[in-house]
């Protein structure tokens, strides 16, 4: 943290404490979002702030007794600085994202937008939201949260016939870059996880909650690899380097033909195979190979649709593919 | 460090209580800082501190003094200043809540800016939705936007390969949770939009502020629907597995079927990233119409099932 920060949080620090006499070091720390060091140190800089050079000083007065500060003789800093114009833009932003996905739920997001939006001066040809993310959230599973009710989830793992139900305790949707994932506790599979792009799903309220206590605050929306997780090795062209970011990586090697090599493990190889499948030819699976098949699998039948006969695609679907997801 | 923090808190104060410009000689005796005896060096520190101080945002002005060939220094009160903004207890919550969970680095002075004499916060439920941004991005390009500064990054096309682009960044904005930077690209010299979560790396300004003007009739929202994402409507048939996944999309049925399963009208789709989302519901959808969209299925498909696709041909290295 550079002086410079320093300086623009005692000049906010001040007219925060003139309208909030008393204010204990805990709640200051809050406001600011730094340690309550920083605060003591602050405030021991600003007793030394004001206007030394007149005479004997004209210094604030900084009184800290136990934990609560008082500050007096600063009226020269009543109001705080304006927020810089990129400060006022990121936190437009900030909200602007947040009052986009939770608006529904926290309306005082979106009224409060409105509101910093026309005092900091940000226009809408600048910032603005022209879509909002609604459509990419299940109302079902937000209201689900809500209540703290049990949700049955049709989730249909790739190269599975069928779809399978799954009863899970949801309680955070992520959203991240356009993309959703559900975080829950899984009863059917057990365990607690993120489901990344839960869309090859329905959802139904299910029974009322069980008796016990709600599960831990939910952990970053980031896979952690497990012992019984495949190692999986995929080669993928100029056309499929999105997939890089579509999983979390081991390691990624540039070969030298231009492919791009991906290491990672998956405890939902079915859902890898998708992804696979979504890249059109433009990434192979490299191992394992029951993974490869599956993916082999999913294009012939996908393949068989587009036949000209329809009794020759009703009789081309996958067969005897495993699950690997439900294993 | 302290001293200097001491320092640029003082001559804020000095030049904001002050409502006539102070020469450096009066600021000297106010604050009783830059009395170096050589008084260059004394000229040197106090533009170092003016310079410092304008870059946090202190609205440090040069105006003439009376009866003198000096420059005089002061802050108008009006500029410095926030002016009160209504926020109820309830939206400075919403605010905190909004920078506590999307973790954006840097925002919660501004918000304590906002809020320094606002209601204090009242509690709130916690939303079930959480929000992710790519918070340096976001950073760097709200930076440039509002410094009309050029910036480069890598970035990647719908269609997966990778190019550098120079945009002069006009506005930011959001479209189906999705970050969009919308500007005038430096090759094609057109508007074009790019999202920030497809950038390959941080972007980068370059050259002077105040680079560029950015267009009265900018309408971002075109910008960001841009001919590429020009969508054709499409027909699918769709399992009863992937009937969800389309309903999400938007789609509707159209009360027809097709060899048992219902027939979709989907309003617009991407010729690229949707060839993909179809691509992805496998087995379950077959698309109707358009033919394009239909071949463009059809050999995505042929490419995965080319020979050689059940072998393992590309080996690790």
């Amino acid at each position: 943290m550079s002086a410079t920060d320093d300086v623009a949080r005692m000049l906010t620090l001040v007219p925060w404490l003139l309208e909030r006499p008393g204010a204990s070091l805990a709640e200051i720390a809050t406001a600011f979002g730094v340690e309550v060091a920083t605060i003591r140190r602050d405030l021991g800089a600003l007793d030394f702030c004001g206007l030394p050079g007149l005479g004997g000083g004209d210094l604030f007065d900084v009184t800290t007794v136990g934990d609560r500060v008082v500050v007096q003789m600063a009226d020269e800093l009543k109001r705080p600085l304006k927020p810089t114009p990129s400060e006022a833009l990121r936190l437009v932003l900030t909200v602007d994202a947040m009052a986009d996905v939770a608006g529904e739920e926290v309306p005082a997001l979106r009224s409060a937008v409105g509101k910093i939006r026309a005092a900091l001066g940000i226009p809408r040809t600048t910032a603005d939201v022209v879509a909002d993310a609604g459509p990419l959230l299940a109302s079902t599973l937000r209201d689900a949260i809500r209540d703290r009710v049990q949700v049955e989830i049709d989730y249909r793992a790739r190269g599975a016939e069928t779809a399978t139900t799954r009863l899970v305790d949801p309680w955070a949707l992520h959203v991240v870059d356009g993309t959703w994932y559900l975080q829950a506790f899984d009863h059917t599979r057990g365990g607690r996880r993120p489901v990344p792009r839960p869309r090859g799903a329905a959802a139904r309220r299910g029974p009322p909650p069980p008796a016990r206590g709600r599960p831990p605050p939910p952990p970053p929306p980031r896979y952690v690899a497990g012992p019984d997780d495949v190692e999986v090795v995929l080669v993928v062209e100029q056309g499929g380097r999105w997939l890089a970011d579509a999983v979390v990586l081991d390691e990624q090697r540039e070969r030298p033909d231009g492919r791009l090599e991906l290491h990672l493990r998956t405890d939902a190889p079915a859902w890898l195979a998708q992804l696979v499948l979504m890249a059109g030819g433009q990434a192979r699976v490299a191992q394992p190979a029951a993974l490869r098949a599956e993916v082999v699998a999913l294009a012939r039948s996908a393949r068989a649709r587009y036949a000209t006969s329809a009794t020759e695609a009703a009789g081309a679907g996958p067969t005897g593919t495993d699950d690997h997801a439900a294993s | 460090m302290t001293a200097k923090v001491e320092r640029l808190v003082n001559l804020t104060v000095a030049l904001l209580e002050t409502r006539r410009p102070l020469t450096l000689r009066e600021l000297k005796q106010r604050t009783g800082y830059y009395d170096q005896a050589d008084g260059a060096a004394a000229r040197r520190m106090f533009e170092r501190d003016k310079d410092e101080l304008r870059r946090l945002g202190v609205p440090v002005t040069v105006a003439p003094v009376p009866h003198s060939e000096e420059q005089g220094y002061l802050v108008p009160r009006r500029e410095y200043e926030l002016a009160d903004i209504e926020l109820t207890g309830e939206e400075v919550a919403a605010l905190g809540l909004a920078v506590r969970l999307t973790g954006a680095e840097g925002t919660p002075l501004a918000l304590a800016k906002l809020a320094a004499r606002a209601p204090d916060p009242v509690a709130l439920p916690e939303p079930t939705t959480r929000v992710e941004l790519s918070v340096d991005a976001v950073d760097a390009i709200a930076d440039a936007v509002v410094r009309r500064r050029s910036v480069r990054f890598g970035y990647r096309r719908a269609d997966g390969t990778d190019g550098r682009r120079a945009v002069d960044p006009f506005a930011v904005v959001r479209r189906r949770a999705a970050w969009y930077v919308v500007g005038r690209d430096h090759d094609r010299d057109a508007l074009r939009a790019f999202r920030l979560d497809r950038m390959t790396d941080e972007p980068r300004a370059f050259g002077d502020d105040d680079a560029f003007t950015v267009p009265d009739d900018l309408d971002v929202e075109r910008a960001v629907a841009g001919p590429e994402e020009e969508g054709v409507p499409v027909l699918l048939a769709v399992a009863p597995a992937a009937r969800w996944a389309v309903e999400l999309r938007g789609g509707a049925r159209t009360g027809r079927t097709h060899a048992d399963w219902p027939v979709y009208e989907l309003p617009g789709l991407h010729p690229w990233r949707d060839r993909s989302w179809i691509l992805g519901l496998g087995p379950d959808v077959v698309v109707l119409d358009p033919p394009r969209l239909r071949d463009a299925v059809v050999a995505a498909l042929d490419a995965v099932l080319a020979p050689g696709a059940d072998a393992p041909g590309s080996e690790p290295t």
